[in-house]
């Protein structure tokens, strides 16, 4: 070990700037992983949002030794798609091509060319089976040249490097301990017997029941009697006595992160929700590394790794003999500089290079097929004045709803992100809590609350309470001892009942339920709070001032594109989704408004454009509504492709009939549209015949695990006129943004669209990208084994780390077939280069996204030139 | 229609039905056969339990049939464990779509189910102990069936060990107990003449057996392990394994009742279910993971059904058993809605008033007496009517007096007479149907008393506890429950890395 740093460290220890100093260390670790919310308010994570100043190889091949995950394709993923024809071998050939241009090697260039192509294919046609001696005999030859090749620096915890080396089960020991803590530390779900201490935060807590803690064996326990009070000391006494070089401690802390990102993730997240916590993170790294430091004391110090370099050669030799045809004794008619070029080549080009490639190359064999989609449109025909516009979420499930709606009759439609702009805090009328409705990037800056009047309001509480009484009675009878024993017998027949109705008639029996509840709670006719109302200082402002309703109004309609040529009816669409016994309900809800339905966004929005004041001063900008246009807001229904109004005013006569119109065609556009989507939904179902009711079962159904597909196979955003895609049959595949670049001189709708809504677009893509390509470690693993843990999240098995991203079923078709297909999202931008190139100067944080390969960029000119951007 | 058939007839038609849903399970594993027979499947498996719930209903008397009996308990249990199997497998239909071993499982719980019920059928003690040995081996393969996983084969090893103890030490048990009395037929063996045949200190042994026996599959403490690290197995394979498969231990209790009349290993299993009963409820408070909770309630519940069955109380167990086989598979099927965030949590609570109290407490009294007035022989007796007023009360306060304004109150009065109703009928019922055949054993009421005192003393200590959470005894409760209800490390992978696996294999 590095002594001098050590005792460096220890003397520094005494001063204070320690203490600043590991606190820092901890933040810049924090990097490696992403904050994780409650699963009830599921909100799209990019895993590795804090990451992207470093190229996605790059972060690869450090999660591949840090924690051994792939964030690459595997290669049957890739093998199957090339199977299908997604990957095209000219891509492959190209991405190929460019590679090679960058390695300088001592080496004919086909030689290389057909080593790497040959790997890439797999034709392992030529392979025969080596024989071992000349195999050993070649590989001690070269051993003798004294090559060598970068060595791996990334660093491992001790726990892991120990299981590796002699299989001693400590990490495993070690993040068993953790998930117990940390699932007892978090609990929201108010276990009758909670953890003593919770209040005085997780390391004190912990520290104070470790010691007696049976758990743990006993001369472990010995080890955790004396600890420091304070977790930073604690965490600094730990990394001390494990003796980590002060090099490496951030490194090291990242590892330790990266081990259980779910529920690291989490404490991440309430660090940022109060003051109370915001240390929460050195505390649960203290928490780690005192346990690690306990258990592995007795093995310390721990011999360095050594690599075999042999064993590194043999699969070199083993290589070229596979994929460059070359037959182990030609190695030793070789010069130095032909070995050392050639093993330098295949070291070189490794999984993770080969995957790189052919991911690339399946990128852009998408990226031209979209091109060809788009161009290869009918020509437009110029379309008479639209009855009605309709304004929808970006989210890729609008693209087939849109498509088969403005078929049904002379409709507009446009797209625009499901929060309107609107940076609001939501408040539905009875309850107390208020949710974030915008997209996580952002903070809310309003609250808008629902109210009726005091009757009604005390007369739908009083409805709420007797419904909530039946689940406290059931919490208070089960937590008491005599009452619980009995509670089986009391409860049985209802829940057979319930069961056996769920099972043999799920569709109907799931409306039932409902119906009767709405029935029974009959929440009364609402208002929002729209005007501003005083409230204290540290507190939300209630409503928004005037210039505030004009200002949103006036951005929402131009992020949208809808400044002029207005239909007498309006309907600004949110959107939301509804299934049974789901725990991932809210993953297919609007990803804008942080996992709720957008439909609360769109009714605000909608009160605002209707009101006089506002279309006045409207007025005088230029966006003048016609007296006669009138806002509705509806919510698009995902799980069944219906939209139900939530709010619509009184008409104009002209308005009437167009609503009139609509109510006519809808049924049949939903019918459509249920159709193309169930096509893709695996089942075993007799009732293909009637889309509508099979949609109703696949919301209703407490056995469904796939009640929609959500967001899968998401791949790519388009930014431009709705001319550009119209009649384009884009497969749901594409968020489609509104966006006239005519009307953008100084760039900055643009961007606006690139800060917001590409950006959350990102973010779910990358979910479902590293939900499919690490099902275990970024995904949530099976729906079929989970289970809920501490009211926030859930784990596999057993016990597990607090799982993240989507579940298996949401991204496989079964467990032998993928779904959606892991690509990074392509934006394409309708506008001309400059305007392009402006929004890159602009924008370093998009520019380093696009260079970086966490995104790909293209662009469409008002010639139709096609130009990529990555 | 077949009301019309003769109540001999039912046994014929019934072990038909059976022989077919097996047979389909075996047809639905062939590969060839396609998805969509298994709605033909669920068809053909719903038959058996509905002629055994007419056999039921028409009942009259036991019939012996060759090596089977048919009575109003074993008809009982078999529609029980072949309704779960229905429910379940119907369950599994939308649920397990797309699953590597998707046929395997249907073609197991089918098989596994009908072992069950033929073994609560079975005369012969030979064949029951093959059917209960195929009943846990089924269940031992449904756990390990995500075989790929390290974790899930892992559980389906402690399972089968555990299983087999139990297993051999009942298969003991019934070979000495055949032996002495020379028979096979449990309705020979049990005859006053047969018994008296047994020593006094064979009766204990073989008595000890059985109990050991049946603690096990009941997951009862120190044999709880299996049943912790069994959640790994997927949603409906627990619900059938909690709701069809633990209570077997109450089931052959109640079948071998007349053994251990009197036995002094009736005080052990009283004081080791009363210990399950402690553990099991602290592993359900203590706990924040769903699933686990429910398992910290089985072990309760099963705890509770040994207890009756150790006062005597056969029939009362039985109705347990059955009622919370039901009761903890819907919990476990509907276990992904415990976060369902479209329901309101809005709780306005208020304080009570003492008149609701008082007028609670008077209603639970009235309750209670009136119903240890309806037989105040059974000893057992003061132990329903003593929880059943504590459940009053409880209810009462929670629906009713809690409930906000008029409606709120009269929906809550509603709901509270409603389930009454239900509960006291739907126990009559049962009663009625059980009592012919169940054995007659006398209640201990020293034991009721015992378990009354018990109850109260854990509840007041439960309630001091709660309000001294930073007492050292607390602190000492609080982890032992903990570390009793958590899997065992080799039940724990922090990501279900085989996903990853299945996922380079697979991909066509």
């Amino acid at each position: 070990m590095n002594t001098t740093v050590v005792k460096e460290l220890n003397i520094e220890g005494n001063g204070s700037t320690l203490d600043f100093h590991i606190h820092d260390l901890v933040e810049s670790a924090s990097k490696v992983i992403v904050p994780l919310g409650p699963i009830t308010n599921f909100a799209a994570r990019n895993p590795w949002a804090s990451l992207e100043d470093q190229p996605f190889e790059q972060v690869a091949r450090r999660l591949k030794e840090t924690s051994n995950v792939d964030i690459y394709p595997s290669d049957a993923v890739l093998k199957s798609a090339w199977k299908k024809g997604n990957i095209k071998q000219e891509f492959v050939e190209l991405k190929l091509q460019q590679w090679l241009d960058l390695q300088s090697l001592n080496l004919p260039r086909d030689v290389a060319f057909q080593f790497c192509q040959v790997a890439l294919l797999q034709n392992e046609t030529s392979f025969e089976s080596l024989s071992s001696t000349d195999l050993e005999s070649v590989v001690k030859e070269i051993s003798q040249y004294q090559l060598s090749f970068p060595k791996k620096t990334n660093v491992q915890t001790y726990s892991e490097r120990l299981e590796r080396m002699n299989g001693k089960q400590l990490n495993q020991l070690l993040n068993g301990q953790m998930i117990k803590w940390s699932k007892l530390y978090l609990d929201e779900s108010q276990a009758a017997w909670s953890m003593p201490n919770r209040e005085k935060g997780f390391y004190e807590a912990w520290r104070q029941l470790v010691s007696n803690d049976p758990a743990i064996n006993r001369t472990v326990r010995k080890e955790l009697k004396e600890l420091p009070m304070q977790a930073d000391q604690a965490l600094m006494a730990a990394l001390l006595g494990l003796q980590i070089p002060y090099l490496e401690v951030q490194q090291y802390l990242e590892a330790h992160l990266l081990a259980l990102p779910g529920w690291a993730g989490m404490m991440l997240w309430r660090s940022q929700q109060s003051n109370k916590e915001e240390n929460l993170v050195t505390e649960y790294l203290a928490v780690r590394l005192s346990l690690e430091y306990a258990f592995i004391k007795g093995y310390l110090p721990l011999p360095q790794l050594e690599e075999d370099e042999e064993e590194l050669f043999r699969l070199l030799v083993v290589a070229w003999a596979k994929w460059g045809n070359m037959p182990t004794n030609s190695w030793l008619s070789l010069t130095f500089e032909e070995v050392e070029a050639r093993l330098t080549l295949a070291h070189r080009f490794d999984q993770i290079v080969r995957n790189r490639i052919l991911l690339e190359a399946w990128e852009q064999t998408y990226e031209v097929q979209l091109k060809k989609t788009i161009g290869s449109r009918a020509s437009l025909e110029q379309d008479k004045a639209p009855m009605a516009q309709f304004a929808f979420c970006i989210d890729v499930r609008s693209e087939p709803f849109r498509r088969k709606l403005e078929e049904a009759g002379p409709f507009e439609t446009f797209g625009t992100a499901g929060f309107f702009g609107l940076p609001i805090e939501t408040c539905e009328l009875g309850q107390k809590h208020s949710h974030p409705s915008l997209p996580i990037l952002f903070k809310p800056q309003f609250k808008v609350n629902e109210t009726a009047s005091a009757m009604e309001l005390k007369n739908y509480q009083e409805r709420q309470q007797s419904v909530n009484l039946l689940n406290y009675s059931f919490k208070t009878m089960k937590q008491s001892l005599p009452s619980s024993l009995l509670l089986p017998e009391i409860t049985g027949p209802w829940y057979s009942l319930q069961t056996i109705a769920r099972s043999f008639f799920p569709r109907s029996t799931g409306m039932l339920i409902r119906k009767l509840r709405k029935n029974w709670l009959r929440k009364p006719s609402t208002e929002l709070t729209l005007q501003q109302e005083q409230t204290n200082k540290d507190e939300l402002p209630i409503g928004f001032s005037k210039e505030e309703r004009v200002f949103y109004a006036r951005q929402a309609l131009r992020m949208m594109g809808l400044t002029e040529h207005f239909a007498p009816l309006v309907v600004i669409c949110g959107h939301g989704s509804h299934s049974t016994n789901n725990p991932y309900a809210s993953a297919l809800d609007c990803g804008a408004c942080g996992g709720a339905s957008s439909g609360f966004n769109a009714r605000v929005l909608a009160t605002l454009c209707n009101m006089p004041e506002v279309r006045k001063a409207l007025g005088e900008e230029g966006i003048s509504i016609p007296h006669d246009t009138v806002f509705a807001a509806a919510e698009h229904l995902t799980t069944s492709d219906e939209l139900q109004w939530i709010y619509v005013p009184n008409l104009s006569s002209e308005a009437k009939e167009a609503f009139d119109f609509i109510q006519n065609k809808l049924s049949k556009v939903s019918e459509q549209a249920v159709a193309e989507r169930l096509l893709k939904l695996p089942g075993i179902e007799g009732n293909r015949k009637n889309p509508k009711a099979h949609a109703q079962r696949l919301g209703e159904d407490w056995s469904e695990v796939r009640p929609e597909w959500g967001l899968a196979r998401n791949a790519t955003f388009i930014i431009g006129n709705r001319e550009l895609t119209k009649d384009c049959h884009l497969d749901g595949r594409a968020f489609l943004h509104n966006y006239d670049w005519r009307k953008d001189n100084n760039g900055s709708i643009l961007e606006n669209i690139i800060a917001g809504p590409v950006t959350v677009a990102q973010w779910i893509n990358l979910q479902y990208y590293a939900s499919t390509v690490a099902p275990h470690y970024y995904g949530s693993g099976n729906k079929t084994t989970q289970t809920v843990t501490a009211g926030i999240g859930v784990m596999q098995g057993n016990a597990s780390d607090l799982l993240s991203g989507l579940p298996w079923q949401s991204v496989m078709q079964s467990d032998q077939e993928i779904y959606h297909e892991p690509l990074r999202l392509l934006v394409v931008i309708e506008a001309p280069t400059e305007y392009v190139q402006r929004i890159l100067d602009k924008n370093q944080a998009f520019h380093q996204k696009v260079k970086n390969g966490w995104i790909r960029l293209a662009s469409i000119d008002s010639e139709g030139y096609w130009e990529s951007w990555t | 229609m077949f009301f019309s058939l003769d109540a001999s007839l039912f046994p014929i038609v019934f072990l038909i039905v059976l022989a077919i849903a097996a047979l389909s399970s075996i047809i639905f594993l062939n590969p060839n056969t396609p998805l969509s027979f298994i709605r033909i499947h669920i068809g053909l498996i719903a038959l058996p339990p509905i002629i055994a719930l007419m056999a039921l209903i028409s009942n009259d008397g036991g019939i012996i049939m060759g090596p089977l009996h048919f009575d109003s308990l074993s008809w009982l249990l078999a529609f029980f464990v072949l309704t779960i199997s229905l429910i379940v497998q119907r369950y599994c239909i939308h649920y397990l779509n797309g699953d590597k071993a998707y046929r395997k499982y249907f073609t197991l719980l089918t098989l596994t189910t009908i072992a069950d019920s033929v073994a609560w059928l079975s005369n012969d003690l030979r064949l029951l102990l093959v059917c209960w040995g195929a009943t846990l081996f089924g269940l031992t393969l449904l756990i390990g069936l995500k075989k790929e996983w390290q974790v899930a084969r892992n559980a389906a090893k402690i399972c089968g060990c555990l299983f087999a103890l139990s297993w051999g030490l009942l298969t003991l048990a019934i070979v000495w107990l055949t032996e002495v009395t020379n028979h096979w037929q449990l309705t020979d063996v049990l005859t006053a003449s047969s018994m008296a045949q047994l020593d006094s200190w064979e009766q204990t042994s073989i008595s000890l057996l059985f109990v050991v026996a049946v603690v096990i599959p009941a997951a009862q403490w120190p044999f709880q392990r299996w049943l912790l690290d069994s959640v790994v197995a997927p949603t409906p394979i627990s619900a059938v394994m909690h709701a069809g498969i633990v209570n077997a231990g109450g089931i052959i209790l109640t079948l071998f009742a007349p053994l251990f009349a009197g036995s002094s290993v009736q005080i052990l299993l009283f004081a080791f279910s009363s210990i399950s009963v402690l553990i099991g409820t602290g592993i359900m408070l203590v706990q924040v993971d769903y699933k686990r909770q429910l398992v910290g309630s089985t072990i309760a519940q099963m705890g509770f059904m040994l207890i009756q069955c150790a006062l005597g109380a056969y029939v009362a167990a039985i109705i347990h058993a059955v009622l919370h086989g039901l009761f903890k598979s819907t919990l476990f099927l509907q276990a992904g809605s415990v976060l369902d965030h479209s329901q309101s949590t809005v709780y306005t609570k208020k304080t009570l008033p003492f008149k609701w109290i008082f007028t609670g407490s008077i209603l639970a009294l009235l309750v209670g007496i009136g119903y240890w007035l309806t037989s105040p022989e059974e000893g057992y007796q003061l132990v329903s009517a003593f929880m059943l007023g504590w459940c009053v009360f409880l209810a009462w306060v929670q629906l009713v007096a809690f409930g906000l304004g008029k409606v709120g109150r009269i929906f809550g009065l509603f709901v509270f007479v409603g389930g009454g109703i239900i509960y006291f009928y739907i126990h009559h019922l049962l009663h009625n149907a059980l009592y012919e055949t169940m054995p007659k054993v006398q209640t201990s009421t020293i034991g009721a008393i015992l378990i009354i005192f018990i109850l109260l003393l854990v509840s007041i200590i439960g309630l001091w506890l709660t309000r001294n959470r930073l007492s050292k005894l607390y602190t000492m409760i609080y982890l032992w429950l903990v570390r009793l209800g958590e899997p065992h490390e080799e039940g724990i992978e922090s990501h279900p890395s085989y996903l990853k696996q299945i996922l380079s294999q697979g991909g066509k």
